[in-house]
This record gives structure tokens, sequence and C-alpha cells, in this order.
């Protein structure tokens, strides 16, 4: 009897969202409304002049820089969606039990961004419009070797398998809870659960395992730690993306973005709909020391590259690194890092250093910096090519109100997404069979 | 320049030694013709002759000169003809095209494409004469190699006028600051004076460009080694441009500020628009002028234009070609003693352009030169202009933004 009641008030918790809105609900959906539709103007107004509303500038003779925030805020949106998946991952293939409750806010986090960050590739073209005929028209022939066309390839293919997953885990959920579901959304269920038999569970679970290994295989090894970094490490004329270490570091900043994102949207979740029973402090607790960890990844893979940068490096390499080394952004967003790093190790070691407040605080750091990394490797990497005997290189670049509203544009999409979801979907997985197992 | 005159022949109508063993026997052509063709290509451009007139007048006589008349025609079923790959596939000779050079070089003079500068500097077109993608089928066959045009560039004749830089820049209705081709002047340790760099796309024969472009609009063609940007398929993603290791690439942020009104044909042989400057939003860089490489002009108006004798265009491939004689001409003048190089070969892309002169070092600065961009009424650094209308809220913010 017990162990049914708190089956049932756990249900009711997860519940919460799917009531009314409130007033508070309408502020934020018309406040990122707003974020939206002012972004959209601005896209509306590069979409009619061209590019030229940007800061960017080609490099050479001109003294531009031909990329900057939108491909920079392409790899951030990226590297966000990336740990999420991984989280929920690492709960169903190594049943980290801690993170359990917050897996499938990370999956919607996952698909959220995802979509964000193939809008920016789609802000960043001269010509939108022909994306999709240009691509599949010879497609054949640039997969075997365009980077863009890998990037373009594995993010759709990562998109497909991850709102699978999202899809073959929710079935369940919303079948368990039908009765209780608001029922302005019937169609929307019914379609979800299209065909839906509780039998095919067992074969689903088993499906999503594998789903999930192919995740865990793929993201590393394909995505932030494959294509996304190839798009710049393998670029030889650009001396500070040439290097094989790339990769790792990519991989480094989407873990260290996403879980730091992954903690703000929790903890935004668990103030709204007084969720402190479903995502306890342990659980914020033990991300803030996987963000620690894989921050300390972080710095230590820039460390390498300093030191081979700055040491006896070829001029190329040399004059990259030092234009990185003098540049004040670069030293803030590290020292952030580097805060957020010693202070999430020692409430690791130190359990009476820890308050959620804290630790809540210390994680939109690394989310922040990593976004200015971000854009700063591109730049900076364009603004010192190899050859750089030209009057106007390096080059400059100062983002205009364009670029700038992109950003806010972003953050308000996936601000509105969770709105929308979080009214339709239950959000945190009512699977009971882990209730009881909690230590 | 006496190599020069030892070099070129046909502009001429007369047979002078070829100072390359190699090189094939050049035949007097109809002088007279040449001379024609060229007054009326001024009245042409002056507008005292209508296209179409222009084009029949002496298409009898290019035929029966040539056997071919390969001027562009208005008519498109006679560019399609006159353009198309069988002029590749080559029933012309060798000797024929060659003469030809010399009737397209005649009328250079009047090249209406290239405006009043041009006609000045023909007078001094050096030799220039023979730069034709075209070749015999015998011939191909005995070097078994690949047609690739390109370069020889003759850094020691040039003295910075920038004539080729205005006359590409015109020739292709750039915007401004658009710079295909591009003269670097710079200072280098150990060298006195000013040195001189003519940086152009160097239509690499393994271009990373074409490599990394996601919908292969950045190309290279297969006729002649064109390195090319079909504007109808560029998603305008610069990609290209980041990744080619010379800077040459120009894209267009804005609506272009010149239409391509002059051009007669803006699509290639093969219908494919890669010729002029490119639309809003699409990636541009020097073509090598691919209509005058389809209708059997041959030749790249920089080269044309250069009064110094320092841009040399041909099948680099050929030891025949002109730039190719002109390299082995001027390295046997100086005894094997010649400097050459290929720009930052290191960088694997297989550049098609050969320098003569001396490669900038790790110390060079570019400076000024002695002729300023601005004094051809052009602009070296696009950033500058590069701006895009104020945004409309910005009255609200007292009209700054
Ligand atoms: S010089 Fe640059 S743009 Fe030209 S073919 Fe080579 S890589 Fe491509
Ligand atoms: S800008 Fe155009 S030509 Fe260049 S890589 Fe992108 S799609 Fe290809």
């Amino acid at each position: 009897m017990r162990a049914r009641s708190r089956v049932e008030t756990r249900v009711d918790q997860i519940l919460r969202p799917l009531g009314n809105p409130t007033i508070k609900y309408y502020l934020t959906v018309a406040i990122a409304g707003a974020g939206l539709l002012w972004f959209l103007l601005a896209w509306a107004w590069q979409l009619k002049y061209g590019l030229i509303v940007t800061g960017l500038g080609d490099w050479g003779t001109t003294g531009g820089v031909p990329w900057g925030i939108y491909i920079g805020s392409f790899i951030w949106w990226v590297g966000i969606s990336h740990g999420g998946i991984l989280i929920s991952a690492g709960v169903r293939l190594f049943k980290l039990k801690v993170f359990y409750p917050v897996a499938r806010l990370a999956e919607l986090l996952t698909v959220g961004a995802l979509t964000i960050a193939g809008l920016f590739i789609i802000i960043d073209l001269g010509r939108p419009d022909r994306v999709v005929v240009s691509v599949i028209r010879n497609y054949v022939l640039t997969i075997q070797t365009s980077p863009l066309a890998w990037d373009l390839t594995v993010i759709t293919l990562y998109f497909i398998m991850t709102a699978t997953y999202l899809l073959l885990t929710i079935r369940h959920d919303i079948y368990v809870l039908r009765r209780r579901l608001p029922a302005r959304f019937a169609p929307v269920y019914q379609l979800l659960t299209n065909g839906y038999s509780p039998e095919e569970d067992e074969k689903v679970s088993r499906m999503a395992w594998w789903l999930a290994f192919a995740v865990v295989l793929l993201a590393p090894f394909l995505l932030h730690g494959g294509v996304i970094p190839w798009l710049f490490q393998l670029i030889a004329s650009m001396p500070a993306w040439y290097s094989a270490i790339q990769a790792p570091t990519f991989l480094s900043i989407a873990l260290t973005s996403a879980f730091g994102s992954v903690i703000i949207i929790s903890y935004i979740f668990r103030r709204l709909y007084g969720w402190e029973e479903l995502i306890p402090d342990k659980a914020f607790r033990r991300m803030g020391s996987v963000l620690a960890l894989v921050g300390l990844f972080f710095l230590w893979l820039q460390l390498q590259a300093i030191m081979t940068g700055a040491f006896a490096a070829p001029v190329g390499v040399r004059t990259a690194t030092e234009a990185k080394m003098e540049d004040p952004i670069y030293w803030t967003a590290i020292g952030l890092v580097i805060a957020a790093v010693l202070y999430l190790g020692a409430q690791t070691i130190w359990p009476a250093l820890f308050s959620m407040k804290r630790v809540v605080l210390v994680s939109i750091i690394p989310v922040v910096a990593t976004l200015f990394e971000k854009t700063l490797f591109i730049v900076e990497g364009l603004a010192n090519p190899l050859f750089d005997i030209y009057k106007a290189v390096p080059g400059h670049y100062i983002p205009t109100w364009v670029e700038i509203s992109s950003i806010i544009g972003g953050v308000s999409m996936l601000a509105l997404w969770f709105a929308v979801i979080s009214k339709v979907l239950p959000i945190i997985e009512v699977e009971a069979e882990h209730e009881g197992q909690e230590e | 320049m006496e190599d020069k005159s030892r070099l070129t022949n046909s502009e001429s109508g007369g047979e002078k030694k070829v100072p390359f063993e190699k090189a094939p026997p050049l035949r007097p052509f109809n002088a007279d013709l040449a001379m024609r063709v060229a007054e009326d290509t001024q009245k042409l451009t002056q507008g005292k002759l209508s296209e179409p007139d222009y084009y029949h007048k002496y298409h009898d006589a290019y035929v029966k000169e040539f056997g071919i008349d390969a001027r562009p025609v208005l008519s498109s079923d006679t560019i399609g003809k006159a353009s198309s790959d069988s002029i590749l596939t080559g029933h012309m000779s060798r000797r024929t095209l060659l003469k030809l050079g010399g009737v397209a070089l005649a009328s250079a003079a009047g090249a209406r494409l290239l405006g009043g500068r041009a006609l000045g500097a023909a007078a001094n077109l050096g030799g220039n004469s023979s730069g034709f993608p075209l070749k015999e089928n015998g011939e191909q066959a005995e070097g078994a190699k690949r047609v690739q045009m390109g370069m020889v560039i003759d850094l020691e004749n040039c003295d910075g006028c920038l004539s080729c830089v205005y006359a590409c820049s015109n020739h292709n209705f750039n915007s401004a600051g658009v710079l295909w081709l591009y003269i670097l002047a710079f200072k280098d340790e150990n060298r006195e004076g000013n040195n001189f760099l003519v940086r152009i796309c160097q239509h690499c024969a393994n271009p990373p460009c074409v490599k990394v472009c996601p919908v292969r609009a950045r190309h290279k063609r297969d006729k002649d080694g064109l390195v090319l940007t079909d504007y109808n398929l560029c998603i305008g993603c610069r990609y290209c441009m980041v990744t080619c290791p010379y800077g040459v690439n120009y894209f267009q942020w804005g609506e272009p500020e010149r239409a391509n009104y002059y051009h007669p044909k803006l699509t290639d042989y093969r219908g494919r628009w890669v010729i002029g400057n490119p639309p809003k939003g699409v990636m541009g860089k020097c073509t090598f002028c691919p209509d005058r490489q389809d209708d059997g002009r041959g030749n790249v108006v920089c080269a044309l234009t250069c009064p110094h004798n320092v841009l040399h265009f041909g099948d680099i491939n050929d030891p025949n070609s002109e730039p190719m004689r002109y390299l082995a001409a001027k390295q046997k003048e100086k005894g094997g003693n010649l400097s050459t190089f290929r720009l930052l070969e290191n960088q694997g892309t297989k550049p098609s352009i050969i320098y003569i002169g001396h490669q900038p070092t790790r110390s060079a600065k570019a400076v000024d030169g002695p002729v300023s961009y601005a004094d051809w009424g052009l602009v070296e650094k696009r950033l500058d202009v590069l701006q895009g209308p104020k945004p409309w809220f910005s009255k609200a913010f007292g009209g700054t933004q």
C-alpha cells in the first residue's frame, strides 16, 4: 500500500507542468516569443540585404573574417545537444541512477539544441533557399570529400536517432498516463502511441538500449569528436585549426557546455514545479562533479595547445597562438572555467561546500564561456591564416546587431521548445521500477 | 625586352625565329584581315557598328582563313556550336590556332570588354598570343598529359602599374574591393627596392576549395583545368574561401554593385553560369575568362592588358605553349640561373601558376606600391566599404548604429 501511494505522488508531481498555464508561464512564453520575433526580423533583414548586414568579410586583401558568431553558435548548440543524449544514454547503458530523473530533460534538450544548431548553418549561408536542391544534386560526389557534407549527413542521422530514441521511450509513459493527460492534446497522444501495446515494452527497451549504444559511439567518434572538429582541423590554410587536438578539445567543450546546460534547465524546472523530491540535490552534486571533470579535461587540452603553439612552433602556428594568448576574451573565458572547475571540484571532495544555488550559478559560467571560446576559435583562426603577407591580415570582426540577435533568437527558441513540450508531454520518466531501487 | 620580340611573331604576321626547338613552325596569316577586324572592333566599341553586323561581316573571311569562325556569336544556336566541346576535340591544327590567336590579339585592341585604357596597352601586348586551351588530338596523345591552363608570371618585369588589376575588375564588373587579381608590393630583408607578387587564383591541380565545397559548385572544369564556381549551385557557405590557402576568394556579401551587362555570355560551353561577377550570396574569384577559352579567342584579359610582358597564359603541361616557351627561353637566357617558384607549394595544392622571380620570405612586409589602388579608382581594403544599410530602428537611437 505504501509503495503504491508513493508511485501515485510521484506521478502527481510529474504531471504538475501539464496543468493549466499560470501567468508566469504566459509571461515566459511572451518574453521568449518576443526574443524569437526579434531574431526573425533580424534574419529577414539579412535575407533582404545579404550577409553584408553582418560584420563578416573575406580574408585576404579585404581584412575580414568569413565566419563568426553563426558558426560559433552552430558548434556550441551541437555541443549542448550532445551531452544531453550522452547523459541519457549513460543512464540506459551504465545504469547511472543519479541521472535518471534528468534523462528525458536531457533528451529533449538534445532534440531542441540540434534543431537550433541546424538552423544556424542555414542562417550562415548566402543562399539558404538553395540548400536542399544543391546539396542533393551532387551529394554522391560531395560526401566523398566535403567535411560540410559529412556534417550535414551526420547531424541528420543524429537527429533521426535521438528523435526515435525519445519517441520509443515516451510511448510507454503516455500509455500509462493516458487517462490523466490533458484531453485537449488527445490527438497528439494518439499519434505518438499509435499501435502501442504494453507487450512491446521489452522489445522497445532493447531497441532503446542499442540506440543509446549507437549514440554513445556516434557522438564522440563521429560527431563532436569527428565531423564537427574536422570542419576545422583538416584545414591546413588556418594554422590555429590545423591540429589533431581539435577533436578531443571539441568533445571536452561539448560535454562541458552540455552538463552545464542540463544543470541549469533541471534547476529551472525543479524550482518551477517544486520537484525537490524528483530531482534531488544529489543529482546536482553529481552533475557538478562530472562538470568539474570535463572542465578539467578541457583546460588540460588548452594547456597542450598552448604549449605546442608557443614553445618552438612553426611560424604560422606561433602567430596564431600568440594572437590567442593576447586576447583578453580568451583569458576571461579560461579564467572563468578554471574558477568553475575549482569550485565544482571542491564541492565533490568536501560535501559541506555544496549548495544548490552555488552549483547552478557556477554551471552557467562554462556554458557562456564555451560560446565565447567557440566564436573566438573561429574568428582568431580565420584572422591568422598561414598566408599572412597581406596588409589587411590579421582580419577584423565586429559582430553586428543582426548576429547578436541570433544568439537571443537561439536561446528564445530553446525556451519556447521547453515551454511547449512541458505542457504536452511528461518530461520526467514515470517508470516506477527505478523508484524503489534508489539508494 | 628582346625576348618578347623573339617569342612572338603572330601579331606582326611575319615568320620569325622561335627560340624553342620544339615550337611548331608558324606560318604567316592574313595580316590584312586582322587589321580590318581590329578597326571594326573599335567601331563596335564606339557604337558605330552593331554586333550582328560585326560578326557577320568577317564570317566568310574567318572560315576561309581558319576553317572555323570561333568568335562569340549572338544567335544562340551558333554559340552552341562555336563554343562547344567540338572545338576542343579539335579538328583544327595547332598552326591554325596560333594564327587564330594572332587575329584575336589584333582585335584585342578593340576588345570592347577592356574599355578605354586597354587600347593604349594593346600596342604593347607582347608575346601573349597563343594562350590556347585547344590541342590537336595527335599532340594530346604524344604528351598523354592533361590540359592545365595556367600562367607563367614574370615578376622581374612587373612594375606594379596595376593595369591588369583594373582591367580584370572592369571586365568582370566586380564590386568595390573585389580584387580577383591583386598586386602585392612587398619589401624583403635582403632584397633592394619593391618586389611584386601577382596574386591570383592558382587554378590548382589539387584544389582544396573544390574538395570542401558541399555542393560541388566549386569545381574543376575537365576540359582545361579551370577552377570555377557554378553561380547557380553555390549556397554561399564560404568554405572554399576558408580553405583556400591563398585568400583569392571574394564573396558577394550584398547586391552586386554592377550588373554583368557587358558580357556577351555568362555561361560557359557547358551552359553553366560561371562567368563574370557572382550574384548576391554567392562566391566569386578569378575565372581565367572561360568565355575566351570557349569561343576560341583564348588568353585572359589581364595578360592581354599587361604592358610589361609579365603575364603569360597557356597550357602549362604543354612545353610548346607560349608560357612554357617563354619560361624556357628565359631560362636559357639566364644560363639556368633563373629563380622560379610556385606559391605555397608545400600546401600540396599543385598551383598552376609558375612565378619567375623571388618568393617572398617570412620577413617580407607588404608595402604601398608605386601606383595606388585609389589612383585607378579601385578599393584595396574591401572591409572599409563593406557596409550594410542602417537598420530601420537606427533613427530611434539618434541615427547612429
Ligand atoms: S588558389 Fe584557392 S581558389 Fe584557386 S584553385 Fe587554388 S585553392 Fe581554389
Ligand atoms: S561558398 Fe559556394 S562555392 Fe564555396 S564552398 Fe560554399 S557552396 Fe561551394
